[in-house]
């Protein structure tokens, strides 16, 4: 065997080698990503019921004994649920929509984004507080691909400059039995974006400064207020 | 699929050929001729220098001649003026009267005409070399090529060029360039591969170039034409690492992409035209099955990467401004915290292999510089080559693609 032949299969032995370790290397990340994610929801599981723990047990309670002894707890479990979002965005964009890990994940999240979205709303009811809520329903399937994008963008801007603000995201297509009965209740045709706010629907997105006309009022108002409650939302892809 | 997937059978020839370097460096061929001895041999050799409008350099090249450690009654110099516009034949009138030196002066003819008749006038050198009249040898240079032609087969034998004081950036990415280089002849020739023998101290063996019928205009790289044609003849080239040969390059980029688009069309020219039949030849070795398939792909390569990137940006900025123009500006530039996270580390395939090949680069640089024993600092020159070799390059690659295309001819300046 001559030497060029010979240092042409080590060469290719080692791209080879190389190029594998690449692989390995972003497919190792990816796992890491997906437990990472998988140990932050199990956590979540933990709080949330923590959390309904917590209203159980205040049900009798003053109102104001709950907000402001649970505020900061209820603050940090929504920035985790928003973290989470943010993630797990990012893992999809990376495994791809229709990965099985990244569907089992947004089935977890989705469940809590709904369980977060119940006890906020009982909380308001039981409270006669009034927080600005939005239902975010967007697809993954093309059809809206800069309109979501946008809507997702913007809505994460007026989550973190409105802090009383709470956006809860779904993935429309996603299979899973209490979204649908989600989409359901709330009536939510499947024309996206599709937002919900304060049980209002609102479909379409051309610009913030509309979107904006659809929030009442004393969102804007009260956007500075240091006791309001974080919210959770998920950018879309 | 995203544009990206088309980078990948380039990226992956890339590291390839980066490896097959150090993998051939590595190799016995390779060690013999960096253990090879200065030679005590002292045939009669020529030294020729073309000269056209190189009034600023011509003493300069001419002193680090007169300056070579070899005996002066081997050493003829011979200066061609190819019809110079300048004061270049006025400084060169001042060397009549230097034994050593021969200076002539004819009408513009072309390089390649201005070292023919410099060889025709030299019939006593068993060997000629060409230096162009902007190059500065190392007074050991000579002794260190000489050695080469000890085997009866070697026709030409290359020098380990560097920049001449580098000082503005643009000298210093390209010392960093010719760095490379200097490892990468070392490493093909060791392998038979090499298919230019450059203006800048390449010495030749007088009877074969007569042989071949001397140089030729060959699309304005006679020296590329010539070690194709060589090579053709049966002749081999070899490389001495350590024969140190300074020259000046372009200042700006303008006059950089110029030259090496002059380079580049003249290499692709004769390839294709001239020389097709080398291109996968076994008969023809390294040259043959790697160096000249690679150098056309690496033309390819070079535009479509460059294409993907400025496409990828410009989507990137257009998307980014579609997405935040509703949103203030505070928001928009304000410091993702994220970005301090493992989490969202955005390792890519493409950024990988990017790393992978420049890693292997920058160690043939610093192999370069080792084996050559180049002196200077090369850090801001492999910074400049890192960051922006791979951005201006293109644009010489694509005038070359267009020029092969359309058959436009340029003036060699």
């Amino acid at each position: 065997m001559s030497i060029l032949t010979r240092n042409i299969i080590i060469s290719l032995g080692i791209t080879i080698l190389l190029i594998g370790t690449v692989v390995y290397a972003i497919n190792y990340l990816n796992q890491k990503r997906v437990a990472e994610l998988n140990t932050i929801e199990d956590q979540l599981s933990t709080d949330t019921l923590s959390v309904e723990t917590q209203y159980a047990l205040l049900e009798n309670a003053p109102c104001e004994d709950f907000t402001n002894g649970s505020s900061t707890e209820d603050t940090q479990l929504s920035q985790e649920v928003s973290n989470i979002g943010d993630k797990l965005s990012y893992t999809e964009d990376k495994l791809g929509s229709n990965d099985p890990q990244v569907i089992q994940l947004k089935d977890q999240y989705t469940l809590l984004e709904i369980r977060d979205y119940l006890l906020t709303e009982q909380l308001s009811k039981t409270c006669n507080l009034n927080p600005t809520i939005v239902l975010y329903f967007y697809t993954n399937n093309g059809s809206c691909q800069g309109e979501c994008n946008q809507a997702g963008y913007d809505l994460s801007y007026l989550r973190q400059t409105y802090p009383s603000l709470r956006v809860y995201s779904f993935d429309y297509n996603l299979d899973l039995g209490a979204l649908k009965t989600l989409e359901s209740i709330e009536k939510i045709q499947p024309t996206f974006p599709a937002f919900v706010i304060n049980h209002k629907q609102y479909y379409g997105y051309t610009s913030l400064s509309d979107f904006e006309k659809e929030f009442p009022p004393a969102l804007f108002a009260t956007s500075t207020s240091a006791t309001s409650t974080a919210s959770a939302t998920k950018s879309t892809k | 699929m995203t544009l990206e997937v088309l980078t990948y059978p380039f990226l992956f020839l890339a590291v390839f050929f980066e490896v097959f370097l150090l993998v051939t460096f590595l190799s016995a061929p390779a060690k013999e001729r960096r253990d090879q001895k200065l030679s005590t041999k002292t045939p009669s050799v020529a030294v020729i220098v073309p000269c056209w409008n190189e009034e600023n350099t011509i003493k300069g090249t001419v002193d680090s001649l007169l300056a070579l450690e070899y005996p002066k009654d081997k050493l003829s110099i011979v200066l061609v003026d190819d019809g110079s516009t300048d004061g270049t034949a006025k400084v060169m009138d001042t060397f009549i009267g230097n034994p050593q030196i021969t200076v002539i002066h004819k009408k513009n003819g072309g390089k390649h005409s201005a070292v023919n008749l410099g060889i025709e006038k030299s019939p006593q050198a068993e060997f000629v070399g060409c230096l162009d009249a902007d190059s500065f040898v190392a007074p050991d240079a000579l002794r260190e090529i000489i050695g080469y032609f000890d085997n009866p087969k070697v026709g030409a034998v290359t020098a380990a060029m560097s920049v001449h004081e580098p000082k503005l950036w643009i000298e210093k990415m390209q010392h960093a360039d010719y760095i490379h280089g200097i490892t990468l002849r070392h490493v093909i020739s060791s392998l038979n591969g090499l298919y230019v023998t450059p203006g800048p101290f390449s010495f030749y063996r007088r009877d074969m170039i007569l042989s071949v019928g001397g140089f030729q205009t060959g699309h304005n790289t006679e020296d590329l034409e010539m070690a194709l044609r060589m090579q053709r003849a049966g002749f081999l080239i070899e490389n001495a690492p350590r024969a140190r040969v300074y020259t000046k390059t372009p200042k700006t980029v303008r006059a950089l992409v110029k030259q090496r688009t002059r380079w580049t069309t003249g290499f692709l020219r004769n390839v294709i035209y001239d020389y097709r039949d080398m291109i996968g030849n076994p008969e023809y070795g390294t040259l043959g099955l790697i160096m000249l398939p690679l150098g056309l792909l690496a033309n390819v390569s070079g535009i479509l990467m460059f294409i993907v990137i400025i496409v990828q940006f410009v989507q990137s900025v257009i998307n980014r401004y579609t997405l935040t123009r509703g949103v203030p500006l505070s928001y928009v530039f304000r410091v993702h915290l994220s970005l301090f996270n493992w989490f969202y580390i955005p390792l890519t395939g493409v950024l990988l292999l990017s790393l992978i090949t420049i890693i292997g680069g920058v160690t043939v640089m610093l192999l370069g510089k080792h084996i050559s024993k180049t002196p200077g600092n090369l850090f801001v020159g492999i910074i400049t080559y890192v960051f922006l070799y791979g951005f201006i390059a293109p644009f010489w690659l694509m005038r070359s693609m267009y020029d092969l295309i359309t058959g436009t001819k340029r003036a060699w300046r």
